[in-house]
């Protein structure tokens, strides 16, 4: 640029130093990651605990299935799919180690894999062996798989529903998958202490894993099945674990596993910024939407399907769209954690 | 585009006053093609996307609507068109006329292939070039199109691996260089990446008549997706990384090609920290031995000695990611919040307009 031009100009130009203040440093103490890491600790040994136990239950029920057992066996995939839910908003870290998150939960299926994965599975006459699951991608690999085998009407009346021995085969050897994996990852979680403890960027990390769960949470579990979105139809088979009925279920588990295990030390950085009363307005909306959910234990398509129940349902959609403003908007603006057009985007 | 992404986009924002410095020739002419103007694909507040062109005031010329994000394009020479390719996995990409965003073409990506974001011409506008997956079989390939037949396909070149991206012509005109990410995606798999672990990134240079692979060059560590780069005039080759590893590991995100191999640069460790382990762009002056850099995952823009790998200059930019040179030895970097932020080793970085939109990765 000329002198002269840039002269003229010079008032018009802005130092970026200025515009660069909300990219500041938002690291506190370590506090926050101190507390952060037992909390997730904890959450990953429930799963592991809660996984091993639905391999051991797939066993029992495979071996001499009867009512009892199946019962048990479903109520067992429940406990753990939850304990899932309630650390599934950790996106960074050792669960990003082998797609570890996508194997525990391929989702969404808009081409449903693992109906057709499963169909391939059960009907063909190849062994189920670890060694096939290991091989077979991430729509074979968790919760979604066993939900389908358990729960999926048309398959549950098929002549290879369970406990058809091949069938059988692929739930065990994808209960074992699941529960290794868990293990490894509690395991792994423990061995991040130090560089989790010791690197800034992982505040961020933290913070903005729990923002995009609350997104995921607002717009594709919540938002788009009650055709809030898009063609404005309601459509249960957007959302997770329709199959089960535990959609609502497992939004619970993952709203309350944010305000166990990410929530106290969140609260705690907002106040130390002197946001004492965001923090406040947070935790009473968390308070709310947990105390205010309807009905969560009916399936999605029950409370689509029912005027009266669709208003309840909204109710808690406010509340969780809420919570998310809360958190992703003010509270992540005033600590400095900013979610890029860009930066999320991966290219 | 769903409405959390509209939310992020008007948070990204929020507070920021549409500027726009009329009467000011404020920014000197872009080196190369189409000297005058400058473009990229962008987010618009209404949630919609498009391609836009700005002039050297910083007032923008046109926005062209397209239903899909794009990502980045390229200028054909000797004529005024730009082609702009769809975000991966991209179905399509646009020929617009350079002047005006009309759309000339739309090209959809052949059956069983998508584009990822990047293309070049040869040096007489003819051939188009354009980095593609099959995605079935995971092959990455260079598509080419014949832009005098109307963009036919006319021809396609293996490169033995996975996941290309950027790809850009050696000043000798001969020699194709394609910044092969070594990441296996698939359509029905979201951004999901398949392979982390067998992953095997590389420049490629490749002849671009016959496809040929002249060489082949791999960074220091196997997740170090190599997946952007810039050729100097000289024919000294830049390549950036985005390391696929834990964020607390921090290698170098930045090589140069020397002897046959890749010289990598780092930084001090804040810069390193300061890069977030991703580079968007790179871009070598074509007038001096500087280079600039932005990382949006960072918020950080750098400039280094190309020759040396000296850092000489950093600034925070929040979502910054397109580069371009400026004639007269600085460069223009864009960011998602809708800045233009001019940047060079001898003078802090300046914020040149703001603009009522997102500019998405690229500057073309």
């Amino acid at each position: 640029m000329q002198p002269v031009i840039r002269a003229f100009c010079a008032s018009a130009l802005a130092i970026v130093a200025s515009a660069s203040v909300v990219a500041a440093p938002m690291d506190g103490p370590q506090s926050a990651r101190a507390g952060w890491h037992p909390a997730i600790q904890s959450a990953y040994d429930l799963l592991a605990e809660e996984t091993n136990q639905l391999a051991e239950q797939a066993s029992t029920y495979c071996a001499e299935p009867g009512a009892n057992d199946r019962e048990r066996l479903e109520q067992q995939w429940r406990d753990a799919f939850m304990a899932w839910q309630q650390v599934r908003f950790v996106d960074f870290g050792p669960v990003e180690n082998n797609n570890l998150a996508w194997q525990f939960q391929f989702w969404p299926d808009p081409k449903n894999l693992v109906a057709r994965k499963a169909g391939y599975l059960t009907t063909s006459d190849q062994p189920i062996t670890a060694d096939l699951i290991e091989q077979s991608g991430v729509a074979v690999q968790g919760f979604p798989m066993l939900e389908y085998l358990l729960f999926d009407k048309p398959f549950s009346t098929g002549k290879h529903a369970l406990p058809a021995t091949h069938s059988c085969a692929l739930l065990t050897t994808v209960t074992r998958h699941l529960a290794s994996n868990s293990k490894q990852l509690s395991a792994d979680w423990h061995h991040f202490k130090t560089p989790y403890l010791n690197t800034e960027a992982y505040q961020a990390s933290t913070i903005k894993s729990a923002m995009a769960a609350l997104e995921i949470l607002e717009e594709r579990r919540l938002a788009k099945p009650m055709g809030l979105r898009g063609n404005g139809k309601r459509n249960p088979y957007l959302t997770d674990a329709w199959r089960s009925g535990t959609s609502l279920l497992s939004v619970e588990a993952t709203l309350r596993g944010l305000q166990q295990h990410f929530l106290p030390d969140f609260l705690e950085l907002l106040k130390q910024k002197g946001e004492l009363q965001l923090a406040e307005r947070i935790q009473r909306q968390f308070d709310a939407a947990l105390d205010n959910f309807p009905e969560a234990d009916r399936p999605m398509t029950a409370l689509l399907s029912d005027d009266n129940a669709f208003r309840t349902l909204q109710g808690l959609y406010v509340d969780v769209s809420q919570l998310t403003t809360l958190v992703n908007d003010q509270a992540a603006v005033a600590l400095g954690v900013v979610r890029g057009f860009n930066s999320s985007d991966g290219d | 585009m769903d409405r959390s992404r509209r939310k992020l986009l008007k948070a990204a924002l929020a507070g920021s006053a549409a500027l726009s410095l009329s009467g000011c020739s404020l920014l000197p002419r872009k080196s190369g093609f189409n000297p005058e103007q400058y473009s990229a694909a962008v987010g618009k507040p209404d949630g919609s996307f498009g391609v836009s062109a700005f002039d050297l005031e910083g007032q923008p010329l046109w926005v062209s609507s397209v239903d899909t994000r794009c990502h980045s394009g390229c200028t054909r020479p000797l004529i005024n068109q730009l082609v702009f390719f769809e975000r991966r996995p991209g179905w399509s990409l646009h020929v617009l006329d350079a002047s005006t965003g009309k759309r000339l073409h739309h090209i959809e990506a052949a059956q069983g292939e998508h584009f990822v974001g990047h293309g070049v011409f040869s040096p007489d506008g003819r051939w188009l070039y354009a980095t593609a997956s099959r995605y079935e079989p995971g092959e990455g390939i260079v598509a080419v199109y014949d832009a005098e037949q109307n963009y036919q396909r006319v021809n396609t070149f293996e490169l033995a691996g996975i996941g290309p991206h950027q790809i850009t012509l050696h000043p000798d005109g001969e020699t194709l260089a394609i910044a092969l990410g070594g990441i296996l995606t698939h359509p029905d798999y979201d951004r999901l990446k398949l392979n982390l672990d067998t992953m095997a990134p590389a420049l490629i240079l490749m002849n671009r008549r016959s496809g040929a692979i002249i060489s082949r060059l791999t960074p220091s560590h196997h997740q170090q997706s190599l997946r952007h780069l810039d050729i100097h005039p000289s024919g000294k080759v830049f390549v950036a990384y985005q390391h696929q590893g834990p964020r607390h590991e921090m290698p170098a995100l930045l090589a140069r090609l020397e002897n046959h191999r890749l010289k990598e640069i780092r930084f001090d460790d804040e810069t390193q920290a300061d890069l977030g382990n991703y580079i968007a762009s790179v871009i070598a002056h074509p007038e001096n031995d500087l280079v600039a850099a932005a990382s949006p995952v960072g918020g950080t823009a750098v400039v280094f000695q190309g020759s040396t790998g000296k850092l000489l200059a950093k600034a925070s930019i929040p979502d910054c990611s397109g580069v371009q040179a400026l004639a007269g030895g600085d460069f223009l970097i864009s960011s998602g919040q809708g800045k233009l932020v001019r940047f060079g080793a001898n003078q802090p970085a300046q914020e040149i307009a703001q603009l009522p939109l997102y500019w998405d990765h690229h500057l073309v």
